[in-house]
């Protein structure tokens, strides 16, 4: 059985890495499901919400890699995104900047839920723009990158309220049924 | 094993036998010649087409199948293109050379892909310094897919062999109760997962498969096709 300090090490570690590939297979699985519906992926961001979430469950480090990942893997895997044009690149930016921010704020710096939601919803525009002009620069396309990222959140705004309100309820659900999922309060760690 | 998501097309060919290191190199290769040929003259990057479909026929790839793979692309492609109709010049030319330049590399990709399985791909990235982590993650996202993937279609099947006559939208909503309830569930099992593997050894780190040596032959084919692509590219370029 798990005894020593490395050994709970070892298991907190190998528990992260399943949350996180089983977060990031329903990252993969949500967006087949909503173009099943003919839900559009650019209009309910069906990729965002477990990759979200995994931004409140997981260490930053996790969190980020796998945001990172699934876009990529699910270009790989599916075709979708597409790599080329580079939709895939710039969303693995995006959800590797939003995940991270929602761990940062919610597990390291141990702020409200909301607010850590609104932080992780600033990076992903953030990092969204800086990409886009970057992008932009390699495609020799003189358009502006504070457009392009205005028109997206725009067209996203369903997917962004579809966040704001199934996150909190998913993450709060699954805190409810895995206690140790719970980030510690301030006042308990000092 | 076969996973549920990959787009591999299982053919007998040279370029499935071929080693994916190999593969993967004549891609970046390609793919570097692509950015750095000029769309104008279009011969350079006529040159680079007539290389790819090359590759797609040794590859023995049906003509129809990428097609139709290519055909998901005619929006995100198609509509900067035609807007940059719309503009002068300079942006005509923009808009062509980010249609030619994401076309190539989309079809780059394509072959790449269903000429090799997934997981093999992952098992490369896994031995690659930087990217390594993202290879190790990328295998256990595969495998939780697979996972859920199995419950999806098993829940699915209940619900058609409960109520045969539900309609699409009965069956759709059951669906999406059971795809929030997974979420939930997929939480409390990766205890049970993080638990097993620590019994099964797990000390922090994922074991790697040991690397078996790259023949010289299959590293000397993806070098040719990776220096013929950089030196049409070249070539267009500084004519």
């Amino acid at each position: 059985m798990v005894g020593g300090a490395s050994d709970r090490d070892a298991l907190s570690r190998a528990r992260e890495l399943a949350l996180a590939g089983l977060l990031g297979a329903l990252g993969l699985l949500l967006p087949i499901g909503f173009h099943a519906l003919g839900w559009g992926g650019k209009v309910f961001l069906p990729m965002h919400l477990p990759v979200v979430v995994a931004g409140f469950l997981l260490s930053p480090a996790t969190a980020v890699t796998l945001g990172f990942v699934v876009p990529l893997l699910s270009a790989v895997l599916t075709g979708m995104p597409p790599l080329s044009p580079p939709v895939a690149p710039l969303m693995a930016l995006e959800l590797a900047a939003k995940a991270g921010a929602a761990s940062v704020f919610y597990r390291v710096l141990r702020l409200p839920l909301w607010v850590a939601l609104a932080a992780a919803f600033v990076a992903d525009w953030a990092v969204l723009a800086l990409a886009a002009w970057f992008v932009a620069g390699l495609f020799a396309i003189k358009a502006g990158a504070i457009q392009y990222v205005a028109a997206a959140v725009v067209i996203s705004l369903p997917g962004t309220i579809l966040q704001v309100i199934a996150v909190p309820l998913t993450v709060l659900a699954i805190e409810k049924r895995v206690p140790r999922l719970r980030p510690a309060k301030r006042d308990e760690t000092g | 094993m076969p996973h549920h998501l990959d787009l591999y097309v299982k053919r007998e060919s040279a370029l499935h036998r071929l080693d994916p290191r190999a593969k993967m190199l004549a891609a970046v290769g390609f793919v570097a010649a692509v950015l750095l040929a000029p769309t104008r003259p279009p011969w350079p990057t006529g040159a680079l087409l007539l290389l790819l479909i090359g590759a797609a026929v040794l590859a023995r790839l049906p003509a129809r199948l990428v097609c139709r793979r290519m055909l998901s692309l005619v929006v995100v492609i198609g509509m900067p293109f035609l807007l940059s109709r719309l503009g002068g010049e300079a942006t005509r030319a923009a808009g062509e050379q980010f249609a030619v330049r994401s076309l190539l590399v989309a079809a780059a990709f394509l072959v790449l892909m269903a000429s090799t399985r997934a997981v093999v791909l992952l098992e490369v990235a896994e031995r690659l310094p930087l990217v390594s982590v993202f290879g190790q993650l990328g295998e256990f996202i595969l495998r939780g897919a697979d996972l859920l993937a199995e419950e999806v279609v098993r829940t699915n099947r209940a619900w058609v062999l409960r109520a045969p006559s539900a309609t699409l939208k009965v069956r759709l909503t059951g669906l999406s109760q059971a795809s929030m309830s997974l979420l939930a569930r997929a939480a409390a099992r990766s205890e049970r997962v993080g638990a097993a593997m620590v019994l099964r050894g797990f000390q922090g780190k994922l074991p790697m498969a040991t690397p078996t040596p790259l023949p010289w032959s299959h590293l000397l084919a993806g070098l040719l096709f990776a220096l013929i692509s950089l030196g049409l590219a070249g070539v267009g370029r500084w004519r």
